[in-house]
């Protein structure tokens, strides 16, 4: 029996449809929720250990949650995390630079973590970045591993030389002079990033020349004085010993240039340098006998050289969804099984921030591990010798300073730098000028507490 | 009367709805955007707290006494216009020969377009590369033939203006070269069969004929082409943005961006997007004035 459909009955049923195929995806929605988890880790093997420890386990616990991962490069990161802030969505967890958590948890948006801390092992957890994020009594971070960064160099150029790991400026001036070898073989290069030659080195330079970014009560811009200014008289005299082009070349571009023998020392070096010399380097030199590491020298107003301590921290947001299962996932994060494959995956680069777990024979039972033990041995050296300081910091206390991602944005002091460096304009003349810049700025931004 | 009254205004109303689709794209996507940013520009506003302070115009003030601003505004000209002069250059000639007859011309005709349908960024990587001092093939051909003793920083303080103005007319001429061939081709061959027979020559017949006749197109090529080059931020950023060496490309686009995303300053960038609107605006109606006023004449 043929029937005809009435225009009525078409909208009536076409509109029931609708609404149930409306309300389908929302039914479905409240079932599964999603945790956003961001972090900076991208070798593809951390990924990929994360999704089948930590987040496995999650999900098995708590079948409700689906976690999303997003590895991003720093500045990918503050970039997308300043974005979601602004439209009120950030991740439910995230890796942070602690120069940026102060800032944040100062404009309230960060949750404390004090619990978490405590389920941890407050005691265990490495003196060097345990209290980055300790506000007014509160914990609003943890680091998630430590990786040193030094200065990486042809050991065995530098002894056939006959010369001694550098302590001072002057030390260091005459070895990259001693090591560069006339169209063959530069002395030294410095990564080209902004974030590197701007903000990450002037730091460690200003720490290791007795200086500091600002004065600690007004909060005055120091970019003008003494342990800035006779650092960049320095850094004009090693510029000579540095390939035309470093200041446009990236940080990977100098491990590479070291691995292959077209530099003698690199500046800005961590463990993921061992990659690099393991898959470039002539064979037979793939080894800490050829390549080791070095601390930064200090100036001449300086007491010792410090170099950056690579430590993101994990932060909630107090605009997170789902806050508490974020802390949860954290727990797993840390569980010793899942912690220190994740580790593991990138052996020395990935230190572990537990005490504990760093001394651990299973730890240290890692084939890359061992054969580069000189490296990780040298790295908890300058722990204990209190050589490093976090990302940004000139000074311990730089982790109360709201201002430093703004400061690193401006490009104010790369520009210094660079000024200096390649383009070999007077240092003080400079430095008063980016002084000035520096000063209007932290106006602008309402930090101004000098007169 | 009052009924056509009440069907004039029924044609009215549908009018205005057929209308509105193409008034709410309008104004939700171009209008509201440039009025919010205009807004914006009045307050000291953080890029990504909801805090804002009224200041009136004092970030335009700000910004006439601001070395980088005005450091900014030099880069910008002097890269738009010389990728803007050497696209035209090189994209005139590339029609002009693509306009010929000979064989193989379809699959030239092709493989010009490439760089411009490539995405950015695989352009960038690619000029990096090849720019690059310690393994980038430039500088290898150079050592090899003897033109220099130690590798060129092109990518340095010195050259990373050049090697962006490069970098950029490689990516963009393919734009003129279509644009311009397509008028090509739409010439009357008679015009130039005439003036072969009044005995002009091939420079004369391209001054004579084919300029004349691709004078309209011409101006909308650097018409579009300025403005595109004057706000092109892509390339730029990428070819430099996040380096040491930024600050010797540092066009109005980036500072406007940097104000915004890395001062965290979205009022002071708003302003800077403010500048960059009205100077292209202002440069629009002057050169279609100037344009009017030279038809007119020719007239």
């Amino acid at each position: 029996m043929a029937t005809t459909m009435t225009r009525r009955n078409f909208l009536i049923s076409t509109g029931a449809a609708t609404a149930v195929l409306g309300t389908a995806p929302a039914a479905l929605g409240q079932q599964i929720r999603e945790l956003q988890v961001w972090h900076t880790e991208v070798e593809p093997q951390t990924v990929k250990t994360i999704q089948d420890t930590s987040i496995a386990e999650f999900e098995r616990k708590f079948p409700g949650f689906k976690i999303k991962q997003q590895a991003l490069g720093w500045g990918d990161l503050n970039t997308k995390l300043l974005a979601s802030l602004a439209a009120g969505s950030p991740p439910d967890l995230t890796h942070l630079n602690p120069f940026m958590t102060a800032s944040l948890w100062k404009k309230g948006l960060l949750r404390p973590m004090d619990e978490l801390i405590r389920a941890l092992g407050e005691k265990d957890i490495h003196e060097s970045t345990l209290k980055l994020q300790y506000f007014e009594g509160k914990y609003y971070g943890v680091t998630h591993a430590i990786g040193a960064t030094y200065i990486a160099e042809r050991r065995d150029l530098r002894e056939a030389k006959g010369i001694k790991p550098p302590e001072t400026y002057d030390d260091f001036l005459k070895l990259t002079a001693a090591l560069t070898e006339d169209g063959k073989r530069w002395g030294l290069q410095m990564p080209g990033e902004k974030l590197y030659i701007g903000f990450v080195h002037p730091a460690e330079w200003l720490a290791s020349n007795g200086g500091s970014w600002v004065d600690p009560k007004t909060w005055r811009p120091q970019l003008n004085g003494a342990a800035m200014v006779s650092t960049l008289e320095y850094l004009q005299k090693l510029n000579k010993y540095m390939p035309a082009g470093w200041s446009g070349q990236k940080y990977l571009d100098s491990l590479a240039a070291l691995a292959t023998g077209k530099v003698a020392m690199v500046y800005l070096s961590g463990a993921r340098t061992i990659g690099y010399i393991e898959r470039y380097a002539p064979e037979g030199t793939r080894d800490p006998d050829h390549f080791q590491p070095m601390l930064k020298p200090r100036g001449p107003q300086g007491s010792k050289g410090t170099s950056a301590l690579d430590g993101e921290n994990w932060a909630v947001f107090s605009q997170s969804k789902y806050p508490n299962e974020a802390f949860e996932f954290l727990k797993l994060f840390y569980k010793r099984e899942h912690y220190m494959k994740y580790c593991h995956t990138v052996p020395i680069h990935l230190t572990p921030i537990f005490k504990s777990m760093m001394a651990d024979a299973e730890y240290l039972a890692n084939p890359r591990i061992q054969k580069w033990r000189s490296w990780h041995d040298f790295m908890v050296k300058g722990l204990e010798g209190n050589r490093f300081l976090p990302i940004g910091f000139s000074r311990p206390e730089d982790n109360l300073l709201p201002f430093l991602a703004e400061l690193d944005g401006s490009g104010i002091v790369a520009d210094l730098i660079v000024e200096v460096m390649v383009g070999e304009k007077n240092a003080k003349a400079e430095a008063d000028r980016a002084q000035k810049r520096a000063e209007e700025l932290l106006a602008q931004l309402g930090f101004k507490r000098w007169s | 009367m009052r009924s056509s009254a009440s069907s004039a205004g029924r044609d009215a109303l549908w009018g205005w709805l057929l209308l509105a689709p193409s008034l709410l794209l309008i104004g939700g996507l171009v209008l509201y955007p440039v009025a919010y940013n205009l807004w914006l520009s009045l307050f000291d506003k953080h890029a990504f707290l909801a805090t804002q302070r009224f200041v009136g115009l004092e970030h335009y003030r700000y910004f006439l006494t601001d070395a980088q601003f005005w450091s900014a505004v030099r880069y910008g000209l002097v890269y738009s216009g010389a990728t803007l002069v050497l696209q035209l250059a090189l994209g005139v000639l590339a029609a002009l020969l693509l306009n010929e007859t000979f064989r193989g011309r379809g699959l030239l005709r092709g493989v010009v377009l490439f760089p411009y349908l490539i995405p950015t960024i695989v352009a960038v990587i690619l000029w990096k590369w090849l720019l690059n001092d310690s393994y980038g093939l430039v500088n290898s051909l150079l050592l090899g033939v003897g033109a220099i003793r130690v590798p060129v920083g092109w990518l340095g303080p010195d050259h990373i203006m050049t090697s962006l103005i490069v970098t950029s007319v490689w990516q963009f001429f393919p734009f003129v070269v279509v644009t311009y061939l397509a008028r090509l081709q739409t010439i009357p061959p008679e015009l130039y069969e005439a003036s072969e027979v009044d005995g002009a020559g091939p420079w004369r017949r391209f001054v004579h004929v084919t300029l004349p006749q691709t004078r309209q197109v011409l101006v909308v090529i650097v018409l579009l082409r300025s403005i595109w080059m004057f706000t092109k931020f892509d390339t730029v950023w990428l070819m430099a943005g996040d380096g040491a060496v930024s600050r010797y490309v540092r066009t109005l686009p980036v500072y406007a961006y940097s104000r915004t995303f890395t001062y965290l300053q979205a009022g002071m960038g708003a302003a800077l997007a403010v500048v960059m609107f009205l100077t292209l605006v202002a440069a629009t109606v002057v050169y279609l004035r100037i344009l009017r006023a030279d038809e007119e004449a020719a007239a």
